[in-house]
């Protein structure tokens, strides 16, 4: 990832030997994904994503705004990735046009928006002359490797989360009801595509790598900042619950198996599966938690 | 686009290609021998590239010197006239960041396919001009960079072959055109020589998981073939240069 800040000799060749004899050195064994840790803040739509010990932040936010003259009937959605010095030396602020940076975000960006997974269709208001704008503004506040992964949990859940205010349509005018007059109403989410980075160590030679049969390279799911300087090739999976592969990333890297890069895939599936349960129990136990009112409110009874 | 059918019940597809079929694949080889060390001028169906190699030379920037192997640049220059439609983007197409993407997963890939480790202290560039694009455009660059590569004589591992496939319900069509790719989702395979490593994977759109095994073995093969048309094509321009160096 990044360049200015560089592994030692003595450290890098501590961490390839273990590697080679199947450790690593937070403990964890080679398939295991860090615990991800989900919390919501005072609003909704403002997520904090934990994985291990990189944060990163998302905000969801929208506005009424014109359609795209060739859209109609759809809305806008952006997502902006900020990257400050905030989250580490590597990162320059101002500028977002180093490779990974570009590289995370064009990630990002199809994992999310080019998926289909917020349904712009539903942000149309009158056709043609307003519509919702729904912005997602990331945030990377510490690195410590699997930005694409924590950002991708971040902004699904961050957009689970969101409620956007009740509105009525007359004509041509439009009512925004305040949050405290009218229910607010959730965005929608057709799927929840999560991101799952396998990283590729090469024990052998160059050669051997690309010539010989037997396939030894390591594979390592969800890296640390160390793991991510040293490894030879990565690989971004994306999947969600529906069995679909939303996008694959192999930008270059280490020449891998096809067979080793299909295990990767389904090996990231059992951990879409667990994640976007824990995204869904997040979101619902919180928003139940905001809900105060809703015991006063229902007509429910015991009977 | 109705008027089409991407892959009709008789197995048959726009252009008329069953859904194995290739396209049209012609390179010349040192195309530009004055300009560069190394040339190469590919036709892939409808997509039309120039590639060319520099180097290895001393570079003109201290920052890209590297003591221990030779540091690799590739810039892509998609023309503005490539498209059907005038491309209507005002200024430099190079720093979008769908070029700016393409290019560093070209660096990446290339970067451990060639010997960089033989040429330290020095730079390579590669410059890459396409003068018209139709579907599958960057396996096409993929091919390329190979074919240019070889001709400046740099050291590789073994020819990468880049190739896209398209998944029509559950057909998959090798070797998409670009009217192909805007109506399903597309796998794109940078494959090493004749092995089944892949160097390069992209998937840009959804696809069932279930599916991509089959997709995945179609491209590896697709790819071994554009490698045999890469060598043939090699083979006979080295031939003409021996006979031509022979006769003076």
């Amino acid at each position: 990832m990044a360049k200015d800040i560089e592994v030692s000799t003595a450290e890098s060749q501590f961490i390839l030997e273990a590697l080679k004899q199947n450790y690593r050195l937070d403990g964890r064994s080679f398939e295991q994904f860090r615990d991800v840790k989900i919390t919501f803040g005072e609003e909704l739509g403002d997520v904090l994503v934990e994985l291990g010990r990189t944060k990163v932040h998302c905000k969801i936010s929208s506005s009424i705004t014109e359609p795209y003259e060739d859209r109609p009937f759809e809305g806008l959605f952006f997502i902006s990735t900020e990257s400050t010095p905030m989250a580490g030396p590597q990162f320059e602020s101002g500028n977002n046009t180093g490779e990974d940076e570009v590289l995370i975000s064009r990630i990002i960006e199809k994992a999310v928006r080019r998926s289909g997974a917020l349904d712009i269709e539903g942000l149309c208001i009158v056709a043609g002359s307003k519509c919702w704008a729904v912005r997602a503004s990331v945030h990377f506040l510490d690195c410590d490797g699997g930005f694409v992964d924590a950002s991708c949990i971040a902004v699904m859940t961050a957009l689970l989360h969101y409620r956007k205010p009740d509105i009525t349509v007359h004509g041509e005018k439009i009512i925004v009801h305040p949050v405290d007059e009218r229910e607010p109403v959730a965005l929608g989410i057709l799927h929840i595509p999560v991101c799952v980075t396998s990283s590729f160590f090469n024990p052998v030679d160059a050669e051997q790598n690309i010539k010989g049969e037997e396939n030894s390279e390591i594979v390592l799911v969800d890296a640390t900042l160390k793991e991510e300087l040293l490894r030879e090739g990565v690989l971004t999976v994306t999947l969600n619950k529906n069995r679909e592969v939303v996008q694959v990333s192999k930008a270059g890297g280490l020449p891998m198996d096809a067979m080793t890069l299909m295990e990767c895939c389904h090996r990231a599936y059992d951990i879409t599966e667990r994640i976007t349960d824990q995204i869904l129990a997040a979101v619902k136990e919180d928003i139940a938690k905001r809900d105060k009112y809703s015991a006063i409110l229902s007509s429910e009874n015991a009977r | 686009m109705s008027q089409f059918e991407v892959y009709s019940p008789e197995g048959l597809r726009m252009d008329g290609r069953r859904w194995n079929e290739l396209r049209r694949f012609e390179t010349s080889i040192n195309t530009h021998s004055h300009a560069a060390d190394g040339s190469s001028y590919l036709e892939q169906g409808n997509n039309k590239i120039i590639t060319l190699v520099k180097g290895p030379t001393e570079p003109a920037l201290r920052s890209q010197l590297d003591q221990t192997k030779a540091t690799l640049s590739i810039s892509v220059n998609v023309t503005k006239f490539s498209k059907f439609e005038r491309s209507k983007s005002t200024g430099n197409t190079k720093n979008e960041r769908r070029i700016l993407e393409m290019q560093t997963a070209l660096v990446r890939t290339f970067e451990k396919n060639l010997m960089l480790n033989l040429y330290p202290r020095t730079i390579i560039d590669i410059e890459i001009h396409v003068l018209q694009q139709d579907g599958g455009i960057l396996g096409s660059l993929i091919n390329g960079i190979t074919l240019a590569c070889i001709d400046a004589g740099i050291a590789m591992y073994d020819y990468i072959s880049g190739v896209s496939i398209g998944l029509y319900d559950t057909t998959p069509l090798l070797d998409v055109n670009s009217l192909e790719e805007a109506a399903m989702s597309c796998v794109t395979l940078g494959v090493v020589g004749k092995s089944e490593k892949l160097s390069l994977l992209q998937v840009e759109d959804k696809i069932p998981l279930d599916r991509l095994e089959n997709v995945l073995a179609i491209g590896i093969a697709g790819a071994h073939r554009i490698r045999d048309l890469m060598d043939t094509a090699l083979r006979a321009h080295a031939e003409k240069r021996v006979l031509n160096a022979s006769k003076r």
